[in-house]
């Protein structure tokens, strides 16, 4: 063939390449939303113009209308010098946009239109000229579609903080931020972190247990650390299996609270994968109904839980974006007990023993009553491994004893195993002398002795 | 001939066989639990595991009956699940008799009374006697985790304890016991120093 049919063929080639990129350019998603808002504020102006029944005012409104039938189309951005940030969230919202919209209000309900809630307060405090969108709502700053900007996609490790989940942020950069309007939730949570007991074995940035993971950094977790075969055992709200998209870290934290964990992290108790038998993961099971029915941590429990610990980063901030809160005081106790009871919450026994030690967790493979070692699941078995129950058996010792036992710990080469070529038990007792003051541990060994349960069969 | 060495050959090789199989076995929990006992081991461990014939036959029935289940039988070993019977007949402990708590706290005040060297410094790994210490261990080792003995067994067990301590470690017997008791720790600090040394630190021996 001549090299003039290449030539023709190849430049119609090109030519479509350009008509597609055009008109694909032409359709973008954001250009539909951007006229969307346009129209809207239009048709507000134009009903103001007519309800209007002073003429300046009405004019006002006419060349409001007729400025946004015109408005171009036009891509716009936040650019945050001091955090490093681009954000173009405002192309579809253009309700936050305060050049397009410098009341930063207007009375539509749906997004992308509607305007910033608390915008009061809110903008008051955080200028979004300065600070962006990301930095509160994390996503995908830069992107220009709805799907990439809320950063739901492969490879995009902070998407969008949806709900109440926002709140994560507050924490981040208001210290001690308990009393904060507006973070309720994410105060909820850190105070259930320490009533359920997660403090006694995850520590955050190193104050807390080492049974476990640090969680000052939770929020940086690469995904690609996070197996596709354990994010497939978590069950969603709706009790299937979340989506792909769905496999965020949020959701990985939250399903450690609203799963049975050793379902999402069962490991290799068998050894038939690894030349040594792993156990399951020991995190409590929070989804364990009492006698009432009731779950230790509710599905809004959880989510609080959720909220407070992604908000935990390594990220560092520019220091004049921190707001710096003294910690309150620690209360004042006028006996023994109360603040034995205290400091039982405070190193987070209960994630061991239970809420106030009156049921002892699982710890697999640690041998427990009614464990059959001739049953056909011996998965089954090993999980039915308990730490103490506290109130059963702080009545056997003296209060000296106690305090040894606490400060001492309980390594889990001391721990029984019910099948003993199988796992090591995931928990033990960390040796608390390292973590608790003297006198400390000695009022928690008098609150201890106080909730044993009472002797009344002469034996 | 020929027929004989490869009678013996066979023979040999089957004993052989069965021992490798028999260690390849995994130990049992309680197995494990000996071991690790006897990994950092109390004095009480270097002791016999069973009471003398003579002795036992003066216990009353009770006793005697509690003995048999600490010692345990059969598939259900009780104390010597975790550790050997040595480690509480052995022990330290004296729970004096008496009907309740009161009753005991006035009996140890009557020994420290009468046997003030039972309470010093210096004999301190010979005897500890105090109003419910056997009560208290018993029922601590019955909480466990797959502890399985009943309460009623325990109870049983108990009462051996408080009436063996009572009347083969103290009184007439103080002596021969703080002779038992001193070579039993000779023996820990001969063949496990660096134990001996830990358990001296907390006051343990």
């Amino acid at each position: 063939m001549s090299y003039r049919f290449w030539f023709y063929t190849l430049n119609a080639a090109l030519l479509i390449c350009f008509a597609v990129a055009f008109g694909m350019d032409y359709n973008a998603e954001w250009k539909h939303y951007q006229r969307q808002y346009y129209n809207l504020a239009a048709e507000a102006a134009e009903k103001n113009a007519a309800a209007a029944t002073d003429p300046e005012k009405k004019k006002t409104f006419e060349l409001e209308a007729k400025k946004f039938h015109s408005a171009p189309m036009e891509i716009k951005q936040i650019i945050s010098k001091d955090l490093g940030r681009v954000d173009r969230c405002i192309t579809c919202h253009v309700g936050m946009d305060e050049y397009t919209n410098p009341t930063m209000k207007n009375d539509f309900k749906d997004h992308p239109f509607k305007a910033h809630p608390n915008v009061d307060t809110l903008t008051k405090n955080h200028p979004f000229t300065k600070y962006g969108c990301t930095i509160c709502h994390q996503g995908q700053g830069l992107a220009t579609t709805v799907k990439d900007a809320h950063g739901k996609v492969h490879n995009w490790e902070h998407p969008m903080f949806e709900g109440q989940r926002v709140e994560a942020s507050c924490a981040r950069c208001h210290q001690n931020f308990e009393k904060l309007p507006g973070a309720e939730v994410a105060a909820k949570g850190k105070k259930l972190f320490y009533e359920h007991g997660c403090v006694g074995c995850h520590s955050i940035n190193t104050v807390g247990g080492l049974v476990s993971v640090d969680l000052g950094d939770i929020n940086d977790k690469p995904l690609e650390r996070i197996a596709g075969f354990n994010f497939s055992q978590i069950k969603g709200k709706d009790g299937k299996p979340l989506p792909e998209e769905e496999w965020t870290l949020q959701n990985w934290v939250l399903g450690h609270l609203t799963n049975d964990p050793i379902k999402v992290i069962p490991n290799d108790p068998l050894a038939k994968i690894n030349p040594e038998p792993v156990a399951p993961t020991g995190m409590p099971n929070f989804t364990e109904e009492d006698a009432t029915g009731q779950r230790e941590l509710s599905v809004e429990d959880a989510e609080a839980i959720t909220t407070w610990l992604i908000s935990h980063t390594a990220e560092q901030l520019p220091y004049k974006y921190m707001v710096t809160q003294a910690a309150a005081p620690e209360p004042k106790f006028g006996d023994a007990k109360a603040h034995g009871k205290f400091v039982f919450e405070k190193y987070g026994c209960a994630g061991c023993h239970g809420l106030h030690g009156t049921k002892g967790r699982r710890n697999f493979n640690a041998m427990a009553k009614d464990q059959d070692a001739s049953a056909p699941d011996q998965v089954a078995e090993m999980a039915k491994g308990r730490e103490p129950t506290l109130v059963d058996t702080v009545g056997t010792y003296t209060h000296e004893e106690l305090v040894k036992k606490i400060s001492g710990g309980v390594p889990a080469s001391a721990i029984n195993k019910f099948k003993a070529d199988g796992p090591t038990t995931p928990l033990y007792m960390p040796a608390w002398k390292d973590k608790i003051k003297p006198q400390e541990i000695d009022d928690l060994a008098t609150w201890l002795l106080s909730i044993a349960k009472k002797d009344t069969s002469g034996f | 001939m020929k027929l004989s060495k490869l009678i013996i050959f066979a023979m040999l090789a089957l004993g052989l066989g069965l021992s490798a199989a028999r260690a390849a076995d995994p130990k049992t929990p309680a197995e494990l639990e000996k071991e690790k006992a006897m990994a950092n081991p109390y004095p009480n461990d270097f002791g016999p595991d069973t009471l003398d014939a003579e002795t036992l036959k003066s216990y009353p029935a009770g006793a005697q009956a509690g003995y048999k289940l600490l010692r345990g039988a059969g598939d259900k070993k009780n104390c010597q699940t975790c550790h050997t019977s040595s480690r509480p007949l052995n022990s330290r402990f004296v729970e004096p008799e008496g009907k309740d708590t009161a009753e005991k706290e006035a009996a140890v005040a009557k020994i420290k009374k009468d046997h003030p060297e039972y309470f010093s410094k210096e004999n301190k790994g010979i005897w500890q006697i105090e109003p419910e210490i056997w009560k208290r261990y018993v029922k601590r080792m019955m909480a466990k985790p797959g502890c399985g003995i009943s309460n009623e067994d325990g109870k049983k067990i108990w009462q051996f304890l408080v009436y063996d301590g009572s009347h083969r470690k103290i009184g007439a017997n103080g002596e021969k016991w703080k002779a038992h008791r001193e070579k039993l720790i000779g023996e820990l600090k001969t063949k496990k120093a660096a134990r001996y040394d830990e358990l001296a630190k907390d006051n343990d021996l």
